[in-house]
């Protein structure tokens, strides 16, 4: 199609390039008849060049008319008629110089007309790719930009363009999009998405040459979002020119899918820290009005109590129903503590604290569970500061207290020690029990949270999972360590946590925590 | 038990609290009345011959420290708030604000009455105006005359700043003190931040009274909000 426009363009330039100058010679004959000079009719020649050189392609038609012109002039005008002789030897300089004059206004002409269509070139380079970003600013996905893109260069260019996505994991779609006849487009499978990303992946040159089709790919700031796809035999028609436009609307192509994505990240994380506050919110609102008929039930069922005989069935009805709701009261404690800690993403409040008042009040707290039991604590007995939001170091406290409580005799000793780790700059605390310990089988799963370890069909496990692992949330969040395990001094549990000293050193656990 | 009945008045929204406060209340001695808001307890307040407050901090119609700011400009009546609230700022204003002591729900009833008994103990004192030339504490004797300490009754040597902290904690025996207040009182400052010189001051105090200062005897922590001097 495009050879025939070409052959027939031709044609009509060498129609014209005669018709001028039969037409020039025909208006000379006429103007000798009338007796005009001859010089009347050198300047009628070069008009005729001029105007073949301006509405002819190239050089090649002007200077090819300017020797025409200069034999044509010796031909018809100049005597003897109708021989390529002259008998005035004084016509060869006019035949120089009008020869001269007419190359020079050949090639001018040839030249400005060149420039002129350069600019329009570049003008319609402009407006192709003009039209391609403002159709791009608005668009708010990257369907939308790919079907935009080979709808667009597939009408400027004239062929059948596809554009193939790569999805957020790097990888090709199974399918890409190719613009068909009368502006459909239709989607059709990639033969070997391995293949093709591997080739794409390895390229060297600005496209990469396939069986069916040239593949451009669209670089984004990191990583490659796409390949645009030219059909072979459509891109052996394109020009030197039209290949910059194409590399421009690649490159604007790709900035507009960067444009999308990260619009579209941004939204998720937006959505995703709605959730969860949204989750927050909700927890924090349930502990809390859990709280109020918790009150009543254990006020009401310790009004019963003392009111009561303790040998009375009455008397026990009542303490079974203050236990349970004491044992709910300390998974809202828990619950809470955990709310605490992401309200603030991760990082405690952190105060310099002492440990023995944070030992101290775990300890207070846990009076009604603890009963007439024992607990012996050791502290240091130099002062010792430790950088931590008391409340949820205590609740950790707590709950490795009630564990050992959980899973000990009355008679079996618990002992609470702190020590300064002045080697590593830490605080060990230690919560050991002189009960059965823990089990091997049970060890690597102690931190886990009970529905998780509800799939090993263990009923026996629920229930010790939460608080645990609410203490080493804590813990990791103060950039602390925590470690189950069993007692080397004989029987018993012993569970060990440390928390940093230093404020520095802190702050290196939690970025590593955080990662 | 008490010589003349005590009135308290209780002030919380929900119904089934109100009626086991009553019950508990009304089974150790005390005469009580309920408030289902804070306008219905204000009013009742205004009325009636009332000795103690017990005040929820989530009422439906008023804020609970604005409530205490209220009392506080025309009342010196002990208030013991109860609030299922968890934050500490809350209970510190609250204690800033004016009121005697906190409980956070589910609290025991025991405990509830514990304090109900020093805050009435507090206002009996300040009623009587005579300042004590000395209190005592178990085996803990305080001489505010001679500016001495006494354990087991052995002289006990206390730096000028300890000694200003255990006569403050005596003075309000019983009651949490807030670390803020602590603060001011020993230091002048009264910004939160510097409590590092506090808990200092603490330890060492402690591991003189104390016999383990990880399980006291006198000075309790309440953690996030101050200390307290045990009121046996």
């Amino acid at each position: 199609m495009k050879q025939k426009r070409e052959r027939k363009k031709k044609f009509w330039h060498v129609f014209l390039f005669i018709t001028i100058l039969i037409g020039m010679t025909l208006v000379g004959l006429l103007f000798r008849t009338v007796g005009f000079p001859e010089t009347n009719i050198v300047l009628l020649y070069l008009l005729g060049v001029l105007l073949i050189s301006r509405f002819t392609g190239g050089y090649a038609y002007g200077i090819t008319s300017s020797v025409f012109a200069t034999g044509a002039f010796n031909y018809f005008f100049t005597e003897p008629y109708y021989t390529l002789s002259v008998y005035d030897s004084s016509y060869l300089i006019t035949f120089a110089i009008m020869m001269a004059t007419a190359f020079i206004t050949s090639t001018l002409t040839s030249k400005i007309k060149m420039n002129a269509e350069i600019a329009r070139e570049r003008e319609a380079e402009a407006n192709a790719l003009y039209r391609l970003t403002s159709r791009l600013t608005d668009v708010t996905e990257i369907s939308e930009i790919t079907s935009t893109v080979v709808e667009m260069v597939s009408n400027l260019f004239n062929c059948q363009a596809a554009c193939l996505v790569y999805t957020d994991l790097q990888e090709p779609e199974n399918t890409f999009i190719q613009q068909q006849m009368k502006g459909k487009q239709i989607r059709r499978e990639v033969q070997d998405p391995h293949a093709l990303k591997h080739q794409i992946a390895g390229l060297r040159t600005e496209f990469n040459v396939g069986e069916e089709f040239h593949d451009w790919p669209l670089y984004g700031r990191d990583t490659i979002l796409g390949v645009l796809r030219i059909p072979n035999s459509d891109v052996s028609f394109m020009n030197d020119s039209q290949m910059r436009l194409l590399h421009s609307m690649i490159e604007s192509t790709a900035l507009a899918m960067d444009r999308v994505k990260s619009v579209s990240e941004r939204q998720r994380l937006k959505e995703e820290a709605t959730q969860e506050r949204y989750r927050g919110n909700l927890l924090r609102a349930i502990s809390h009005d859990f709280r109020t008929p918790l009150s009543s039930i254990m006020g009401t069922s310790e009004m019963i109590m003392g009111v009561t005989d303790p040998g009375a069935d009455t008397h026990m009805l009542a303490n079974t129903i203050y236990n349970d709701a004491e044992r709910l009261h300390s998974l809202v404690e828990n619950i809470l503590a955990l709310t605490r800690l992401h309200e603030g993403k991760l990082v405690p409040e952190k105060q310099l604290e002492a440990v023995e008042e944070v030992v101290g009040a775990a300890i207070k707290a846990m009076a009604n569970r603890l009963a007439d039991r024992s607990v012996k604590v050791n502290i240091p007995n130099e002062i010792l500061l430790v950088p931590m939001d008391a409340k949820l170091i205590e609740q950790v406290l707590i709950n490795l207290l009630d564990n050992a409580v959980k899973h000990t005799q009355p008679d079996e000793e618990i002992c609470i020690s702190v020590v300064e780790n002045k080697v590593e700059k830490r605080a060990e605390f230690h919560i050991a029990d002189r009960g059965k310990g823990i089990s091997s089988a049970d060890l690597p799963y102690i931190f886990q949270m009970f529905f998780t370890s509800q799939s090993d069909k263990k009923e026996k496990r629920r229930g010790i999972g939460l608080g645990l692992s609410i203490c080493e949330s804590i813990v990791v969040a103060h950039g602390g360590t925590i470690k189950a395990g069993n007692r080397i001094d004989g029987p018993g549990a012993e569970l060990i946590f440390t928390l940093p000293l230093q404020i520095d050193c802190l702050d290196e656990g939690e970025t590593t925590n955080n990662d | 038990m008490q010589n003349k009945k005590e009135k308290i008045l209780v002030v919380e929204d929900d119904g089934q609290i109100r009626k086991f406060l009553q019950f508990a209340l009304e089974q150790v001695g005390f005469t009580v009345s309920t408030a289902g808001s804070a306008q219905d307890g204000l009013s009742q307040l205004v009325t009636g011959q009332t000795d103690l407050i017990l005040l929820d901090l989530g009422l439906p119609d008023f804020d609970g420290l604005e409530v205490i700011r209220k009392i506080r400009e025309w009342s010196e009546i002990p208030i013991i708030v109860i609030s299922a609230r968890d934050q500490d700022k809350d209970k510190i204003s609250a204690l800033d604000q004016g009121a005697d002591d906190y409980l956070t729900k589910p609290f025991s009833t025991v405990e509830l009455l514990a304090r109900i008994r020093v805050a009435l103990r507090h206002r009996d004192r300040l009623d009587g105006h005579k300042s004590e030339t000395s209190a005592t504490v178990g085996e803990l004797t305080i001489n505010f005359g001679k500016r001495l300490v006494y354990l087991k009754g052995e002289e006990l040597h206390t730096t000028p700043l300890e000694y200003a902290l255990l006569s403050f904690l005596f003075k309000n025996i019983g009651r949490v003190v807030t670390t803020k207040s602590l603060l001011q009182e020993l230091y002048g400052i009264s910004h939160n931040d510097d409590t590092q010189a506090l808990r200092a001051l603490m330890a060492g105090l402690r591991r003189k009274i104390e016999r383990n200062p990880a399980t006291p005897r006198y000075i309790l922590t309440e953690i996030g909000v101050g200390y307290r001097l045990v009121d046996e």
